[in-house]
């Protein structure tokens, strides 16, 4: 089940919210932002929809506070009307992955919400292959290393073959350092 | 003047006619002492056999004036002349006493003169005169001892008693024609004073009086008036005559040629003599006589700038000044005349002596004709300065007519150019008026504007969860529906019954209904929620935009207060805690609702914005609106106060506030109308704003509704 964070001042937009969404995903709901961020720290939260117009602060201004600590879940600004600033703000400060105006459609907001989970893991995917493909390069470097070392100081008789090695070894360390 | 010259003439045959014009004068058979001789140590016999007697040499002997003693012996032939009469025709001599003697003997004395009471009777006419006594001598003297203030001259003569007597009645008559004349013009001229009330009249009569008192004082008729009763008065009236004569003249000719107007100069030196006049009257009181009669004799010279006088007037076109020139000129020639005589220079007669009353006679009678013309010189000036009056008023009057008429035609026109650019400002008015109306209805707008974002939100949120939750609610009962559905199925009295029921009671689980069922009472009651929230927000859209038209309406405040505020929530949630502290069952009051909703929206707007400016806390920042009533005597009043604690205004801005385009905003940010719109629709109510502010402390609107 795709863990939500859903935030926003008015209480029957959260009960809304669960309502609809509670057979498809795991949905968390508050008015508090500070409890926003307590339920990000202790949940898996893969998507983060917050209503834009709330008292306290903003919508753009909650994901900007989030965001260094927080950078990997989606985020989605939810407003009551077209606010043109709001929109440029959301784009350059808040990184928002989608702006979607009240009142909700349902089907949309599912999908989206499917969509930016589907995102979430394969970001994350990709940086565990990042990962992985990161470590193996520093392997193959310490192999052409040693390579490069036993050519070094090896025997003159071998000399054509260990010449040879060498320039393998140099080739591996060219390929992995682009 | 033809019949002038024949009154003349008749009066010179007349006179041609008198025993006068033939009397024969002893003047040379006298002798006077000679100045070595102090005749009042002698006896008068002593004095008359003296040999210290010269002879005199004019027929009429002047002794000049002196207040010295005077003596004079006449020869006299006692054959043919006693009997006879010694006449002395000077009736001016204060002291004259005659010593006749007769071989060296006094035998009669008579004494005469101003000073002596001798009885009228014993004189024949006013001169004084001695009888010759019929006595044998050998040798007959007249001694004279004379003293006089005034000038002595003698002109002596020999005559009978009839001739005396018919002389005197002759020269009775001839004064008393002169004095007929004067009382004529006298009486004639103060009925003249008294019927037109010119006052040259009256100083016309006086100066007649004094010239007539003067000749009658002079000519020895003051007795007959009985001015010797009064010896004081006697001796001194020659001199108060000649005072007040001169100064009656010198008034008379100063007023008479206008001189003050025509010649200043002589006016004022003629001035002068008042002054010398003052002098002679004070010597006469004072009885020196002889300095005053001189005095008196040195102004008589004034009339003498009388005729330059005369002249510079009358080449003025002084017309009156011709009959005067030609008064004094014979009154002048008059008075030579009389002078001469008495110098000897040319005969002492009748002639002569009648010159001065003659001359004094035809120059009253002159000047009262120069008084006429003067007079008609006045009323022709004064009708030829009323017709130029006329004239000049008939030309104002024309020109005045003119000149309304061009002041007509220059309002015309001026009314023509006043209605164009009359017509051309009310064009510019209305623009004006058209200006300002697009102007509130673009702040209008504006507002509205700022509002339909808020009130978008606003609504959009019930919406929002309203069409989220009836969906979910479909789902929850169809959720419901499955278990219902699945305890339909069940029969009564189905052998497997407690199967099924687990089965439900599965399913029950799987569902999570007891989950459903208390989430469809947080919908229903969401839903519930929001069309009230919806409902309310229309509602308060339906009061605040009520701005069709301008009617008052009975509305109620607190009504007009929450509806803004409705309106406004969503933008001022994020301003400022807005609290309502409206008193309960307020009065509806006649207003306009719609525009009352502007002035309290562009208020509670300023208010909530003010806030933000200050860097408080959203929970720190305040606005309250407080709506009251108050009543004191025969006033009552809504109050509604609009406070925050916002960053304030300093005085400078608080009192432009008000007018139009001031704003405080940046540029593009504000119109600057909206408290200058607050203030018209105020003042279309009536109400009453007072604004209370401080800088860093903040504002507050008192608004004041009279009921």
């Amino acid at each position: 089940m795709i863990n939500v964070l859903y935030l926003d001042d008015e209480s029957h937009n959260l009960t809304a919210f669960r309502a609809a969404f509670r057979r498809d995903f795991q949905v968390h709901v508050t008015t508090e932002p500070t409890e926003a961020v307590r339920i990000i720290r202790e949940q898996p939260i893969e998507v983060i929809i917050s209503d834009q117009k709330m008292p306290s602060l903003s919508g753009v201004e909650f994901f900007e506070l989030i965001m260094p600590d927080f950078p990997d879940p989606i985020r989605m600004l939810l407003t009551g009307h077209a606010d043109i600033d709001a929109v440029i703000d959301a784009i350059n400060k808040g990184q928002i992955y989608k702006y979607i105006s009240k009142p909700w459609n349902e089907a949309e907001l599912k999908a989206l919400v499917t969509e930016a989970s589907a995102l979430f893991h394969q970001r994350k995917a990709m940086a565990q292959e990042g990962q992985q493909l990161l470590s193996k390069m520093d392997e193959a470097r310490l192999l052409a290393r040693r390579i490069q070392t036993i050519s070094e100081s090896g025997n003159p008789l071998a000399q054509d073959a260990t010449q040879e090695v060498s320039n393998l070894a140099k080739r591996i360390d060219r390929l992995l350092q682009t | 003047m033809a019949v002038f010259r024949m009154i003349f003439l008749v009066c010179m045959l007349g006179l041609s006619g008198l025993s006068l014009m033939a009397q024969q004068y002893v003047g040379k058979r006298l002798e006077s002492l000679s100045a070595e001789v102090s005749p009042e140590m002698m006896a008068i016999e002593e004095l008359a056999a003296s040999a210290s007697w010269e002879p005199r040499t004019e027929i009429v002997p002047n002794l000049g004036i002196s207040n010295d003693v005077k003596w004079l012996r006449l020869k006299l032939d006692p054959r043919t002349e006693n009997g006879l009469l010694i006449e002395v025709q000077n009736s001016g001599i204060d002291e004259l006493t005659c010593f006749m003697v007769c071989d060296g003997e006094v035998i009669a004395s008579y004494q005469r003169g101003v000073f002596s009471d001798t009885p009228i009777e014993s004189t024949i006419g006013t001169y004084p005169s001695f009888p010759i006594p019929l006595v044998e001598c050998g040798e007959m003297q007249a001694v004279f001892r004379l003293k006089s203030a005034k000038p002595l001259l003698i002109p002596m003569r020999i005559a009978g008693p009839r001739e005396v007597l018919r002389a005197a009645h002759e020269r009775d008559v001839l004064f008393a024609a002169y004095f007929g004349v004067i009382l004529v013009m006298l009486l004639y001229n103060l009925f003249l004073f008294a019927s037109v009330g010119d006052r040259s009249y009256l100083e016309y009569s006086i100066y007649i009086l004094m010239v007539g008192g003067t000749q009658l004082v002079l000519n020895g008729y003051g007795p007959f008036f009985g001015v010797d009763e009064y010896p004081w008065l006697n001796i001194r009236l020659i001199q108060f005559f000649g005072v007040f004569s001169g100064l009656t003249t010198i008034v008379f000719a100063q007023n008479f040629l206008r001189l003050s107007r025509f010649v200043p100069w002589l006016h004022k030196l003629l001035n002068f003599y008042f002054a010398l006049y003052l002098v002679a009257f004070v010597l006469a009181i004072f009885g020196q006589l002889v300095w005053s009669y001189n005095v008196i004799n040195f102004c008589a010279l004034a009339i003498f700038f009388f005729i330059p006088g005369a002249i510079i007037t009358m080449r003025q076109g002084y017309a009156p000044a011709k009959y005067f020139l030609l008064a004094f000129s014979v009154f002048i020639a008059a008075v030579m005349v009389f002078v001469l005589k008495d110098t000897g220079l040319i005969p002492y007669n009748a002639w002569t002596f009648f010159a001065l009353p003659l001359g004094s006679a035809f120059e009253v009678i002159l000047l009262s004709l120069a008084l006429a013309s003067r007079i008609n010189q006045l009323k022709r000036e004064g009708a030829k300065a009323k017709e130029e009056q006329l004239r000049i008023s008939q030309i104002n009057e024309k020109m005045v007519r003119e000149q309304n008429s061009v002041l007509e035609e220059r309002v015309k026109n001026r009314t023509v150019d006043l209605e164009e650019i009359n017509q051309t400002m009310q064009g510019t008015l209305h623009e004006l008026q058209s200006a300002q109306q697009q102007l509130i209805q673009s702040e209008k707008l504006a507002s509205i504007g700022q509002l339909t974002a808020g009130i978008a939100h606003e609504l959009n949120n019930p919406i929002n969860f309203v069409s989220s939750s009836a969906q979910s609610l479909r789902r929850d009962f169809e959720d419901l529906n499955a278990v219902v559905e699945a305890i339909k199925t069940l029969p009564a009295d189905h052998p497997e019954l407690s199967k099924r029921v687990a089965d439900v009671h599965a399913l029950l689980g799987q569902l999570d209904i007891d989950f459903t069922q208390q989430e469809i009472e947080e919908l229903l009651n969401g839903i519930e929620d929001g069309a009230n929230r919806t409902s309310e927000i229309v509602r308060g859209l339906r009061i605040f935009s009520r701005m069709d038209g301008d009617n008052f309406i009975q509305a109620d405040i607190n009504e007009l207060m929450n509806s803004t505020l409705v309106v406004l929530r969503s933008n001022l949630r994020s301003q400022a805690q807005v609290r309502a502290e409206l008193a309960e069952n307020l009065p509806e009051i006649s207003c306009q609702p719609g525009r009352l909703n502007q002035v309290f929206m562009n208020i509670i707007t300023n208010a909530a914005q003010a806030t933000e400016a200050t860097g408080l806390s959203l929970e720190e920042r305040e606005v309250l609106v407080i709506t009251s009533m108050h009543e004191t005597i025969g006033q009552t009043w809504i109050e509604v106060r609009i406070r925050d604690n916002g960053i304030g205004m300093d005085e400078a801005v608080k009192l432009q506030i008000f007018d139009p385009f001031f704003t405080t905003k940046q540029v593009g940010e504000g119109t600057g109308l909206g408290l200058s719109i607050v203030m018209g629709i105020l003042r279309d109510h009536n109400a009453e704003v007072d604004v209370q502010s401080e800088a860093g402390q903040g504002t507050e609107f008192i608004i004041r509704f009279p009921l």
